[in-house]
C-alpha cells in the first residue's frame, strides 16, 4: 500500500512540476520580452533553460562565455556595445529569430561593409566606387583621429573628406563615425573593434576587403520558447546585474 | 474428478499482526472496487493527456491559441514574434507600451493579410502573378539552403577549402607607374638599353625633344584592377611584371610609343588562413548553399512529371 501511495505522490509531483514548467513557459511566451527583466522568477526560469541552448547552438561561434572573437569578427555578447539595437530582449530575440545576413527576408540584411580594394566594392550597390590605396590610408588616419589616437593631420583631413564624400562611409557609419545601430553599422569612433585589434593593418583589411559576417536565422529550427530563452540568456550575460538573488 | 478453482490465500506471517484493512486498501488482496477505480483513473488521465495534446499541439490546435502565437486564422498561426516586430516597426513601441488601439490595429492587419494569403492560395495566384512566383522560388530556395546557412563548418573543413582555393585569397596588387607616350617617329631615337632609356625618360629636355609626354592615364598609387582599366590590357600586362624602378621596353600602340616607368610595384600577396578566414567561411557557405540548391532542384526534377511539347523536345 505504501508503495502505491509513494507512486501516486511521485506521479502527482511529476505532474505538478510538468504543469508548473508548462505554465512558466507559457507565461514566458505571453509576456512582453522587454518587460521580462523585471520579472525575476521568469527571468531565472528562462536563463536556466537558455544556457544549455546557448552552449549547444551559439557557443560554436560566440564561445562558451559569449565573449566572441575579434580574429573572426564574432561580436562579444557580454559587453554593452550592441551592433543591432540597444540590447533589449526583443531586439536580441529578433536577431536570433531572423539572423544577420542570413538570407531570411526578415533578417538584418542591409549593412554590408564594401571591399574598397575590389573593382566592385559592393555587388548589390553599383553606386559605391573603389578607393585608391592612398584614399584608404587617409580614411584610416581619419578614424585614428576620431578615436583620439595619434594620426597624420593632413591625411586625416583628406580622410574626413573621403568619409563624408565619395567614399560614402557616412551613409552607414553616420557623419560622426558613431555608427548606426538601426542597420548594424559599428561605431568607428570608440575603442571597440569587431574585427581585429584596431590597428592600422586590421582597419586596412576591413576597408580594403570588406566584411559581411553572418548570424543564422533560428526561427525555423528552434521553437519560440527556446528562442526567447536564448534571448534572455544573452540579455543576462550582457547585464550581469539583471538577475537578482544570485542565479 | 473435480475442478478446484484457485482462490487467493493470504499468507499470514509472523509480522502480520496488525489490524485488518479494508480489502480495497490491501494490495495483497484482490479488490474489484480498487481495480475499477484505478482503471477509471488511468482512463481519465489518458483522456486528459490526449485531449491536451490534441487541442494544444502546434499545427493541430483547434481551440487554444498556442502561447507563441497571437491568433489562429483558419488554424494558421500568426506568430507572436512577427506581431511584436510589426508593432515595433509601425509604432516604435513594445507590447507593454502599445495602446489598445495600436495592438488591435496591428493584429487586425495581420489577420487581414493572412486571410488574403489563404485566399491567394485558393485562387492559385502563383500561377499567374510573376511576383508571387518569384517570391515562392526565393522562399523555397531559402528553405532548401537553410541547413548550409545555419550550420557552422568545422575548422578542418574550412582549412581544406582554403587550401583548395588558395588562389582566391590574395591581396590586391598596388602599383605606382608613370606612362610616357611618344610619337611613332621617336622610336628610332629611344635608347634600346634599359638604363639609358630610364635616364632618357627622366630627363625632361630629352622627353620634350622627342615630343614625349606623360599620358596622364595613371595617378599615383593604384590597385591593379584600376591600373588595368586606366592603362588597358596590353600596357598593364607589361607593367605588371616590372620591378621597382624598372622601365619597360617601348611598346607600340595605335596612339604612339609607350614607355612605362615603374616607381613602385607591390605584387599580390597570398593571405594566410587567419586573415582569409572570414571570407573563407562566406565562400564555403555559398558553395554549400549552391550545392544544396542544385541537389534540391535535381530532386524536384526527378519526382516531377514534366511533359514537353513535341516541337520543343
Amino acid at each position: 500500500m505504501r508503495f502505491l501511495i509513494v507512486l501516486i505522490m511521485a506521479s502527482l509531483l511529476a505532474a505538478a512540476v510538468f504543469a508548473a514548467d508548462r505554465y512558466a513557459a507559457r507565461q514566458l511566451l505571453r509576456a512582453d520580452p522587454d518587460a521580462l527583466p523585471a520579472d525575476a522568477m521568469l527571468l531565472r526560469f528562462a536563463v536556466r533553460r537558455g544556457k544549455p541552448l546557448f552552449e549547444a547552438r551559439c557557443a560554436v561561434c560566440h564561445g562558451a562565455s559569449g565573449t566572441g572573437d575579434p580574429a573572426t569578427g564574432v561580436p562579444n555578447l557580454t559587453d554593452d556595445d550592441w551592433l543591432y539595437g540597444t540590447g533589449r530582449p526583443a531586439e536580441i530575440e529578433r536577431v536570433i529569430d531572423y539572423g544577420i545576413r542570413s538570407r531570411n527576408p526578415k533578417a538584418w540584411n542591409l549593412a554590408i561593409m564594401p571591399a574598397y580594394a575590389r573593382p566592385q566594392p559592393n555587388p548589390a550597390d553599383k553606386n559605391i566606387q573603389p578607393l585608391s590605396p592612398r584614399d584608404i590610408d587617409d580614411v584610416i588616419e581619419f578614424l585614428m583621429r576620431r578615436q583620439g589616437r595619434q594620426a597624420d593631420p593632413a591625411a586625416a583631413s583628406r580622410g574626413a573628406g573621403l568619409f563624408t564624400g565619395h567614399g560614402g562611409c557616412y551613409d552607414c557609419h553616420s557623419i560622426d563615425a558613431k555608427g548606426d545601430s538601426a542597420i548594424g553599422a559599428p561605431n568607428l569612433s570608440d575603442a571597440i573593434t569587431l574585427y581585429g585589434d584596431g590597428s592600422r593593418e586590421a582597419l586596412y583589411m576591413s576597408i580594403a576587403y570588406g566584411r559581411q559576417g553572418v548570424c543564422p536565422a533560428w526561427i525555423n529550427r528552434a521553437g519560440a520558447a527556446s528562442i526567447r530563452e536564448l534571448a534572455l540568456y544573452v540579455y543576462s550575460i550582457s547585464h550581469p546585474g539583471a538577475i537578482q538573488n544570485g542565479y | 474428478m473435480s475442478i478446484q478453482f484457485h482462490t487467493p490465500v493470504r499468507f499470514k506471517m509472523a509480522t502480520d499482526q496488525r489490524p485488518e484493512h479494508a480489502p480495497w486498501r490491501d494490495p495483497s488482496q484482490i479488490s474489484h472496487a480498487r481495480s475499477f477505480v484505478l482503471m477509471a483513473a488511468g482512463v481519465l488521465i489518458g483522456l486528459v493527456l490526449a485531449g491536451y495534446s490534441l487541442f494544444t499541439a502546434r499545427s493541430v490546435s483547434t481551440l487554444i491559441v498556442p502561447a507563441e502565437d497571437v491568433a489562429l486564422v483558419n488554424q494558421q498561426p500568426i506568430s507572436r514574434a512577427d506581431y511584436l516586430a510589426l508593432l515595433q516597426t509601425l509604432y516604435g513601441v513594445d507590447l507593454s507600451h502599445a495602446t489598445r488601439e495600436q495592438r488591435h490595429k496591428v493584429l487586425d492587419d495581420m489577420i487581414r493579410e493572412e486571410l488574403f494569403v489563404q485566399r491567394g492560395k485558393e485562387l492559385d495566384v502563383a500561377a499567374t502573378d510573376p511576383d508571387v512566383r518569384g517570391a515562392l522560388v526565393n522562399a523555397v530556395e531559402l528553405e532548401i539552403a537553410e541547413n548550409a546557412i545555419t550550420s557552422q563548418p568545422s575548422e578542418a573543413a574550412l582549412r581544406q577549402f582554403f587550401e583548395t582555393h588558395e588562389d582566391r585569397y590574395v591581396s590586391e596588387g598596388v602599383m605606382r607607374v608613370r606612362d610616357l607616350v611618344f610619337p611613332v617617329s621617336a622610336l628610332p631615337e629611344l635608347p634600346s638599353e634599359a638604363q639609358a632609356l630610364k635616364r632618357a625618360i627622366n630627363d625632361p629636355p630629352t622627353v620634350a625633344r622627342l615630343n614625349g609626354r606623360d599620358s596622364g592615364k595613371t595617378k599615383g598609387e593604384e590597385f591593379y584592377f584600376a591600373a588595368k582599366i586606366h592603362l588597358g590590357d596590353e600596357l598593364f600586362a607589361a607593367a605588371r611584371d616590372l620591378g621597382n624602378g624598372a622601365v619597360s621596353k617601348p611598346i607600340q600602340t595605335p596612339d604612339g610609343i609607350h614607355v612605362l616607368d615603374m616607381q613602385q610595384n607591390k605584387q599580390p600577396v597570398p593571405f594566410g588562413y587567419a586573415a582569409a578566414r572570414p571570407q573563407v567561411v562566406s565562400d564555403y557557405r555559398n558553395q554549400a548553399v549552391d550545392r544544396l540548391k542544385s541537389s534540391g532542384e535535381s530532386f524536384l526534377r526527378r519526382r516531377a512529371n514534366v511533359l514537353i511539347a513535341d516541337d520543343l523536345r
